[in-house]
């Protein structure tokens, strides 16, 4: 077999030959060329770049960014930086690590500090990577390394700015916390503006607004001699800082919430009703945000994850609670609104409403007699609004639920908000499989059962109300500026809705609301001030079923949570509070207290700060003929 | 009959190829040892895991050289098809690593499909040529069908962003094009386009593609961002002189001066610790291996060997070319690895799949036509 019989025949790769010589040419050339470049770098300069190498070693620091602080709206700072010394050795510029780590030891030794930290880290292959020997060295440390520094080749401090949360716990739901980025962030990371190692916002504010906050990393490129120390900086690129957050949160009153919940389990959050502006968002217990700067413990990570009072979750966005007879008002709304009732529908409460082969109980064994809408709002009849409730009926109540803001998240700026939920019978068809029972109308009529309220959307629902009637965005950024103070962005109010109510309804449940707080036999009589100024609702939320006695399940964690919702002055209210304290029992004895703490506050520092308007406010108008508070200082118990 | 053993095949059997790419790869194994043995590896070390990917290239290798060339070559378009849908699924799905989405992971085996388009873009384009029963040159009204194969793949990769690859996939067609022969009015019309069309793909590139072409032009510019690559390779290669400093004995691109050196620079690792020499010795293997491969193609017994073998010849030299001259400071960095030589699998596969072929087409020459 001859290679040229092979050949095919019809294929004659002649027509390519002058394209393969060329082709060979081109491709010698190119190669060539590399060679020739390969000679110039290593032979011609190859001395001059071998020194560069050797003796002078240039490498590239990142200068992180401070990260910007973050402000109160009356300018108190929150959240800023503080420097943090760290102790490292570059073993690649170090003859005998050990023997300097060993040096180092006996130079604290001799100042008494036992300094045996990190000498095992050490024992590695030669690197030019710096290891870190100590975090966050004391004052006293850093003074021997220094003094020192001479004899100590390798061995260098740097000086690394640390978050500090001022207010520590009081904060920390609302502020978040920073930690190093982890794997999965970095690559969720589509702006590719992250690198491994920086610090991210995890949690609260410092999440939401970290592309504002962090800042842009600057760098220099320094020659480092053979020891590793600094010969000269070739280039440098300062690092932008972060921008600066003003809150809407006043740190003071959010001093003052902290303070009154004292022991307690449960969420205080505050709002400017003429805005939406947060000014106290709070969740106890809590947690301490600075323990995240330098890398938490695990033991310490596990024992907040594992902490059944759940110290991590921001309660005030994230815990769900029955809202209890909070819930009334939403009831009473959508009736009067509905023309269902009018404000002299009575019922009359004997203690108790039969429905089918069931006692629906009132809080009041006794009864409240009979009651038309303003005394059972005062009093919380509990018989009244599950007449009212069943005449309105389930989907109805949802409604007017959703339309005060409840059973979806309010957008607060923060994350991890939860929905709550709005019953109707389409969900319980849905979710259960089971028609809806007339029964449970009754339930939900007081804010037992299914429905369910997140403390900031009761809040917000009040507030609404309040101000008479637009339901506004919970806001809690005001602005961010930058360090000299230029606005980038600023945080305006925002309109979610309006109530669907008329004037006369909308003023007839806060003359309710007022009553509550300020007439004989009110459940909210705790927040009876000399000025009479204040509204607001009790709410008591079961943790445990109908039970009989309800008594006799006697643990703490059996026990009812406390609900109080209030706002003042009632005719143009400037500060709401909502309240709830988790097992704390009835919310007029528990949560109340706190609520009035808290209000006291606001108008104490108002008057402080010389911004003082009329001391008493009046009453709405609709009240102007019974503002007469009654003298008795006994705080009512308000029970199912 | 094609698929039947023939003797022939062994007979016939290209050994000064598989020598030279065994040659080329053993050097590169060897490298990233060196390159990996400062990096603190949580599995196994890089050098064993580009092994084991050595033995899949290997025996994928000898898949592509068993089975008839043109057998395969019934099936371009469908492997052209499947690549295609790989990168959209991509494109949809791809898990993303620093930003960028380049691998499709299956089974906790992960390779990028951007790879396999070069070989896929390959092999559609030789068989479109292949059947052009033409002698004169081609005018631009008869390459739109293979310019639209080629810019298919190239969008989507574009889009993950890898520029590097995408650009391999346009000199590869450019190069193609230029040997199948083109009207001089058609290259002074695409040419003419493309100068107005330049500001146009400016404005498409991503920040950073920008960033390291204007830091090339001036790499002062920037000598905390990209330009540090290059200064710090030029370093490195600079200070391992003549003789080098000697098989693990690097020190300016073993860590830390030197990001990412076990892929794209790891030329940079090889010139430190081998110096001149050694540098020389491995472009020259290079320049055997490629103009080997030429030769293949210049004797393929048809068109299609032709075209496929210069295909798979072109990808080799220009990944050479721009991948060395990048680490020299003579080209822009883009990132595109140094064939047989960068770690990472899929590259590594994929151009032992390309030397399958060349083998495929070198040892079917002296076999007789069915």
């Amino acid at each position: 077999m001859s290679q040229s019989n092979n050949r095919l025949s019809r294929y004659d790769s002649s027509r390519f030959r002058r394209k393969f010589n060329v082709l060979l040419w081109i491709i010698s050339v190119s190669l060539s060329v590399l060679v020739v470049r390969m000679w110039y770098l290593q032979v011609i300069k190859g001395d001059e770049l071998r020194q560069r190498s050797e003796n002078n070693r240039i490498r590239i620091n990142e200068i992180k960014p401070l990260r910007g602080t973050i402000i109160d709206t009356k300018g108190t700072i929150l959240a800023g930086n503080q420097p943090c010394y760290d102790v490292s050795i570059v073993p690649g510029n170090v003859k005998n690590v050990k023997a300097v780590v060993k040096m180092l030891e006996d130079f604290y030794r001799q100042e008494g500090i036992d300094f045996s930290r990190g000498a095992d880290a050490v024992d590695r292959a030669r690197s030019f990577v710096p290891i870190k020997l100590a975090k966050n060295i004391s004052r006293r440390e850093l003074a021997v390394v220094e003094t020192h520094s001479v004899e100590l080749p390798g061995v260098s401090v740097e000086v690394i700015p640390v978050r500090r949360y001022l207010m520590g716990e009081m904060t920390a739901h609302v502020l978040g916390y920073v930690s190093e980025i982890s794997p999965d962030e970095l690559k969720s990371d589509a702006s590719r503006t992250y690198k491994p190692g920086d610090r991210v916002g995890k949690y609260g504010i410092e999440k939401f607004l970290d592309r504002f906050l962090k800042g842009i990393s600057g760098g220099e490129h320094v020659e480092v001699n053979v020891s590793g120390r600094r010969v000269r900086v070739l280039g440098k690129v300062d690092p932008v800082p972060g921008h600066n957050a003003i809150l809407t949160l006043d740190a003071d009153l959010q001093k003052t919430a902290w303070e009154a919940m004292e022991g307690k389990v449960g969420s205080v959050v505050a709002m400017d009703p003429r805005d939406g502006s947060v000014r106290v968002l709070l969740s106890r217990p809590s947690f301490d945000p600075n323990l995240f700067n330098q890398g938490i413990p695990i033991a310490d990570w596990e024992s907040l994850c594992n902490d059944p009072l759940r110290p991590m979750e921001n309660k005030a966005i994230a815990g769900q609670y029955p809202p209890g007879s909070t819930y009334k008002m939403i009831i009473a709304a959508a009736a009067l609104q509905e023309g269902l009732i009018t404000p002299d529908t009575a019922f009359n409460c004997t203690g108790s409403y039969q429905f089918g082969n069931r006692t629906y109980r009132c809080w009041q064994k006794k009864g409240h007699g009979r009651v038309s809408l303003h005394r059972a709002i005062v009093q919380s009849c509990d018989v009244y609004f599950y007449n009212v409730g069943r005449i309105v009926g389930v989907d109805k109540i949802a409604e007017y639920a959703r339309a005060f803001g409840l059973g979806e998240p309010t957008g607060i700026d923060l994350p991890g908000e939860k929905y709550g939920l709005v019953p109707t019978r389409e969900w319980k068809l849905k979710r259960f499989r089971e028609p809806w029972q007339l029964g449970e109308t009754l339930s939900i009529s007081i804010g037992q059962g299914f429905n369910l309220v997140t403390p900031i959307q009761l809040l917000n629902a009040y507030c609404a109300l309040a101000n008479g009637g637009t339901l506004y965005k919970p806001r809690l950024v005001e602005r961010i500026e930058t360090i000299d103070r230029q606005i980038i962005k600023e945080f305006k109010p925002e309109v979610k809705a309006h109530l669907p109510l008329s004037k006369e309804t909308i003023e007839l449940l806060k003359y309710g609301l007022w009553g509550v707080c300020n007439e004989g036999g009110g459940t909210g009589g705790a927040l009876r001030r000399k000025e009479a100024d204040v509204a607001g609702k009790t709410g008591t939320a079961q943790v445990v079923a109908m039970k009989d006695d309800r008594k006799s399940a006697t643990g703490w964690q059996f026990r009812d949570h406390a609900l109080f919702v209030a706002f003042a002055p009632v005719d143009n209210p400037e500060i709401a509070v909502a309240v709830i304290v988790e097992h704390g029992g009835h919310g007029g004895s528990a949560a109340a207290p706190v609520a009035r703490k808290v209000i006291d506050a606001y108008f104490r520092n108002k008057a402080a700060n010389g911004v003082r308007q009329q001391a008493a406010a009046q009453p709405g108008n609709a009240g102007a003929d019974q503002k007469k508070a009654t003298e008795s200082n006994e705080v009512p118990e308000e029970g199912d | 009959m094609i698929m039947r053993f023939d003797r022939r095949l062994l007979f016939n059997f290209d050994w000064v190829l598989l020598l030279l790419v065994i040659l080329i790869c053993g050097i590169g194994l060897l490298n990233i040892y060196s390159a990996g043995s400062s990096i603190a590896s949580k599995t196994e070390p890089i050098y064993v895991k580009q092994f084991f990917w050595f033995l899949l290239g290997f025996v994928m290798m000898m898949m592509c050289f068993c089975v008839d060339y043109r057998l395969i070559n019934q099936y371009s378009y469908i492997i052209y098809g499947a690549t295609v849908f790989l990168l959209l699924v991509l494109f949809f799905y791809g898990e993303v690593t620093r930003g960028t989405q380049r691998w499709v992971v299956i089974g906790g085996f992960s390779f990028q499909p951007s790879e396999i388009a070069k070989l896929s873009v390959i092999l559609a384009l030789s068989k479109y040529f292949s059947v052009q029963e033409i002698e004169e040159d081609y005018t631009l009204k008869r390459l739109w069908l293979p310019f639209l194969i080629v810019i298919i793949p190239f969008l989507l990769i574009l889009k993950q962003p890898d520029l590097g690859t995408a650009m391999i996939l346009i000199i590869i067609f450019v190069s193609m094009v230029i040997f199948v022969g083109i009207k001089w009015q058609s290259v002074v019309i695409v040419v003419t386009s493309g100068v107005l069309l330049l500001p146009l793909c400016w404005m498409v590139l991503k920040d950073y593609q920008r960033e390291r072409i204007m830091t090339f032009l001036d790499p002062e510019r920037d000598p905390l961002g990209s330009g540090y690559h290059i200064i710090q390779s030029i370093i490195a290669v600079g200070s391992g002189g003549f003789l080098g400093k000697g098989f693990l004995k690097g020190t300016q691109s073993q860590l830390r001066f030197l990001p990412e050196h076990q892929t794209d620079f790891i030329f940079s690792v090889f010139a430190e610790e081998w110096g001149f020499i050694g540098g020389l010795v491995l472009l020259v293997l290079f320049l055997a291996l490629i103009l080997w491969c030429l030769r293949i193609a210049q004797h393929s017994r048809d068109l299609l060997g032709t075209l496929i073998a210069f295909g798979i010849t072109m990808l080799i030299f220009w990944e050479v070319l721009i991948n060395v001259g990048m680490v020299l400071g003579i080209v822009p960095v883009v990132g595109i690895p140094m064939p047989f030589m960068s770690y990472g699998g899929s590259a590594l596969v994929v151009l032992m799949m390309g030397v399958g072929l060349l083998m495929n087409i070198s040892v079917r020459r002296f076999m007789l036509s069915p």
